[in-house]
């Protein structure tokens, strides 16, 4: 590790980023307050009657679609990198290694560009909205008209902080960079937050009367799921971000020239991928709680998320999730291949497999299947009188949780590939981790299984100590092995650079699949409000306001996301852009001075 | 092959595969629910037939509720035997009552072992009309009873269906059993989030909490309002603190009643000077 160096540059070539933030900024304000203005004095007018104007060929619903989700797919990632960066900065301070340093900058370098198509994109997707549907975006002005000032002043402020942060790397005292580093992520967490009230009012509306006017802003704001989407968004961003980090470091292998690149760029995947991985475990416990939410507020925008227009989403959503689990699995098997000493964990990954393999199976398997009402007929409701066992929550729970646990034991291995333990207790520490293990596994299954046998309302309880015996599992068992492998000896060195080409292809499939299931769960969001713009309070009479096809849904999802990773190639395309040897002539096609190219070269 | 062409191809054959996982679902498009057409001079029976199409269709009560379901571990109840049991649900109501309340307020009445949840499917997102909640109540009567409801039937709840242009177009009031700052009186706060369970109003008599018979004369209004809002600020003695507070906390209290409606209910509970 430490013959480890990356080539540090800090000359800038300063990105001509400024500009469409800049236009950005000024086009949202003046929608915003363009809109704001009429809005205001008739805002039962936009209830009753929205209007809409139809985009050409695709239509205006699957055009803001696809707007909105690039937007968010950026904004995330652009909120994502600046809180993995701050952290790795702060390690980089803490230990005084400079590797830490210099990845945090090679991270922010792909911020920049990112930024500007954030705003471009929000820009664009203001416009849209205004453009398509004026009446809807009027009310939801009239609703939060004062929320737009702040948000476009945190806006501003998101961009001199990230440009100052990016540009004045090695140029300020690590602490006043540290600053702006940190100041930059609370403009950017309060940015999301002033949206998310946005959207989340759509889905669980609060504060305002049976008419749909406005009582209460910051009860609108304060809404049902404002909080946990909050929650859910910033550890998804991490994941995201992270994934996408990684996916840059894999471009970055793949092309490498030499050895040192190489370990580089490898050492930067793992990271990137380290950090997405570490978001992914506890997401599904802030999902849980965003869907607890969204039942608590009523039951039967609950049921159709959950249960029935959108249950076989969830069956897609758990070949998603079960492929990262999968993924990331894998690249860290294939990543103990480059530990010296690893091999004597090599024996365990086939049990590990096939735990993720049942516990994916589990997962995926469907239980509600309301597509038809003759399926639901024929099948006496609204169950698979085959598949329920397995289709129900008790099970999926369970299912989730010992993946999840399955993935830890991964990471544990991966940890302690070279390491060799000195300490006096060694028997003692992996018996306690081993029992704790073993013990979680068995509350959960057992807590699985009781919930067959109880009335609903204990069981859809039953989910919380689940959930808590794996946090307790995790955080306990990373403790113990801390101070076990405290001054550990080393069984060899980790070969940086020496990662097969697949490892680097599951990085690229990671940020795929993220990028994806982003995607599928944005839709379904704005998705479960099926015909109204906002739920039971303004509905939606446009010619979209049918729920189309999950098929309809997934291609256009993919095409989404296939747009995102272009834009990604250009941004990673830029960003290396930075690093390269200043453009000069050919040899002998300057004549003195360089104020003239010679004939030659002219002709 | 060029690198970036090799994971350009990569790329697109992840898409290629999640498409296709897409497509390979039950493939459904829902569209937004229209008001059942129903002729006033339809039999009960034809009126049953028409209440199975809106219990499966813009009633979406399938999605929850089965029926004929034997399985001991329903989050909702099944309805397979409701017509035979609506009558003696609860003492002193009538058939066609009980499942008019269990339609339009559903909280009212919890049957045991379930959880509340039933949204009032005379309102935002469901949006019945009267009519059409006529036509469930005759389908549900039909199911191990008789049909005897027609269009001409009334109740208790008569009127407070969603109007009758469609569920989609039907007025807002936040979906909710009890609706989001939905502009109620004093009378329509008491009644919607259930104080009366609680508290007598019309009596002195003393239930769970303290009677209201007299609270006009033995608090000032602003007493009244730290009463309601910080219940465990001042307790009435005899009477243990954080019931009040849990309950309404679980009703939702305090995140759907706006300013107006408190000050309607404190109001209203300050005219009880028990005379």
């Amino acid at each position: 590790m430490k013959d480890l160096r990356l080539i540090k540059d800090y000359r800038q070539k300063p990105l001509p980023a400024l500009l469409p933030v800049a236009i950005a900024i000024l086009v949202t304000a003046f929608i915003a307050a363009l809109v704001a203005l009429p809005a205001a004095a008739i805002p039962q007018d936009a209830v009753a009657n929205p209007e809409y104007r139809a985009f050409p060929v695709i239509g205006s619903r699957v055009a803001i679609w696809v707007v909105a989700q690039l937007h968010l797919m950026f904004a995330a990632f652009v909120l994502a990198v600046p809180m993995f960066a701050v952290i790795i900065e702060i390690i980089g301070m803490v230990t005084k290694d400079k590797r830490y340093d210099a990845l945090a900058h090679e991270f922010t370098k792909l911020l920049s560009v990112s930024f500007s198509l954030t705003a471009t994109l929000g820009a664009l997707m203001v416009v849209m909205l205004v453009v398509l549907y004026p009446g809807v975006t009027q009310y939801m002005v009239s609703i939060f008209s004062w929320s737009f000032f702040p948000y476009i002043l945190l806006f501003f402020l998101e961009a001199v902080f990230l440009y100052s942060y990016y540009y004045g790397w090695g140029k300020f005292s690590p602490k006043v960079h540290l600053s702006l580093g940190i100041a930059l992520n609370i403009v950017g967490t309060a940015i999301m937050f002033i949206a998310n009230a946005w959207l989340t009012f759509m889905n669980t509306p609060n504060g305002i009367s049976e008419t749909g006017a406005l009582l209460s802003m910051a009860d609108a704001m304060n809404n049902f799921i404002w909080m946990p989407i909050n929650i859910h968004r910033m550890i998804a961003n991490v994941a995201f971000g992270g994934s996408i980090a990684a996916a840059y470091g894999a471009y970055k292998y793949l092309g490498a020239k030499t050895q040192e690149e190489k370990a580089h760029y490898d050492w930067m995947g793992y990271v990137g991928n380290f950090i997405s991985i570490s978001a992914l475990l506890p997401l599904p416990f802030a999902g849980y709680w965003l869907g607890k939410e969204i039942y608590a507020y009523s039951q039967s925008l609950g049921i159709t998320l959950m249960g029935g227009t959108f249950s076989w989403l969830f069956i897609i959503q758990a070949v998603l999730i079960g492929n990262l689990f999968l993924a990331a699995n894998y690249y860290l098997w294939v990543s103990m291949e480059r530990i010296e000493g690893a091999e004597r964990f090599r024996k365990f990954i086939k049990y590990l497999l096939a735990s993720i393999a049942i516990t994916y199976l589990v997962w995926a398997t469907p239980h509600s299947l309301v597509a038809t009402v003759e399926e639901a007929r024929k099948m006496g409701g609204a169950h698979h009188p085959m598949l329920g066992v397995l289709g129900v929550m008790s099970a999926k729970n369970t299912a989730v949780n010992i993946l999840i646990l399955t993935t830890y034991i991964s990471f544990l291995l991966y940890r302690r590939g070279n390491k060799e333990p000195t300490v006096s207790w060694v028997k003692a520490g992996n018996f306690a981790q081993l029992a704790i293990f073993i013990g979680a596994v068995a509350i959960v299954i057992f807590l699985g299984i009781f919930g067959y046998f109880v009335e609903a309302k204990v069981r859809i309880a039953l989910s919380v100590p689940q959930v808590a015996v794996v946090l307790f599992t995790m955080i306990s068992v990373t403790i113990i092995d801390i101070y076990l492998y405290r001054g550990a000896r080393s069984r060899g060195k980790i070969k940086w650079g020496e990662m097969p080409a697949r490892a680097q292809y599951v990085l690229f499939f990671i940020a795929v699949t993220f990028a994806w299931t982003m995607g599928l769960m944005g839709y379904v969001r704005a998705g479960m409000r099926q015909h109204w713009h906002v739920f039971g309070v303004m509905a939606d009479t446009s010619p979209d306001a049918f729920t189309p096809t999950l098929g309809f849904a997934s291609n256009v999802i993919s095409v989404t996301v296939l747009i995102f990773f272009s834009f990604i190639a250009v941004v990673f395309w830029l960003t290396g852009l930075a690093g390269k040897k200043d453009w000069e002539p050919k040899e002998g096609a300057l004549i003195p001075d360089g104020e003239h190219a010679d004939e030659e070269v002219v002709r | 092959m060029n690198t970036g062409v090799k994971i350009f191809l990569f790329v697109l054959a992840i898409l290629a595969f999640y498409s296709y996982v897409g497509q390979m679902v039950p493939q459904k498009i829902t569209y937004p629910p229209e008001t059942a057409e129903l002729a006033a001079d339809m039999t009960t029976e034809e009126l049953a037939v028409a209440g199975a199409e809106i219990v499966a269709g813009k009633g979406t009560c399938l999605g929850c509720h089965t029926i004929g379901s034997s399985d001991a571990s329903l989050r909702f109840p099944d309805l397979g035997n409701i017509g035979a049991v609506a009558g003696s649900r609860i003492d002193g109501m009538s058939e066609i009552e009980y499942l008019a309340e269990s339609l339009y307020d559903p909280d009212s009445y919890i049957v045991d072992r379930f959880l509340p949840g039933m949204p009032a499917i005379g309102k935002p997102p469901i949006g019945l009309t009267d009519d059409e909640i006529l036509a469930v109540m005759a389908y549900l009567q039909s199911l191990g009873g008789t049909s005897t409801v027609t269009l001409a039937t009334t109740h208790s709840f008569t009127g407070q269906g969603a109007s009758g242009s469609d569920g989609a177009g039907a007025t807002p009031s936040g979906g909710a059993a009890v609706a989001l700052g939905a502009g109620l009186d004093g009378p329509g706060v008491f009644a919607a989030f259930l104080c009366g369970t609680c508290h007598t109003i019309d009596k002195p008599d003393r239930l769970v909490g303290p009677s209201l018979f007299d609270v006009g004369s033995r608090l000032s209004k602003a007493e009244i309002y730290e009463a309601v809002m910080d219940p465990d600020a001042t307790l009435a003695e005899g009477y243990p603190g954080g019931v009040m507070p849990a309950t309404l906390g679980a009703s939702g209290f305090f995140q759907k009643v706006s300013p107006e409606e408190i000050r309607a209910l404190v109001d209203y509970l300050a005219s009880h000077t028990g005379e």
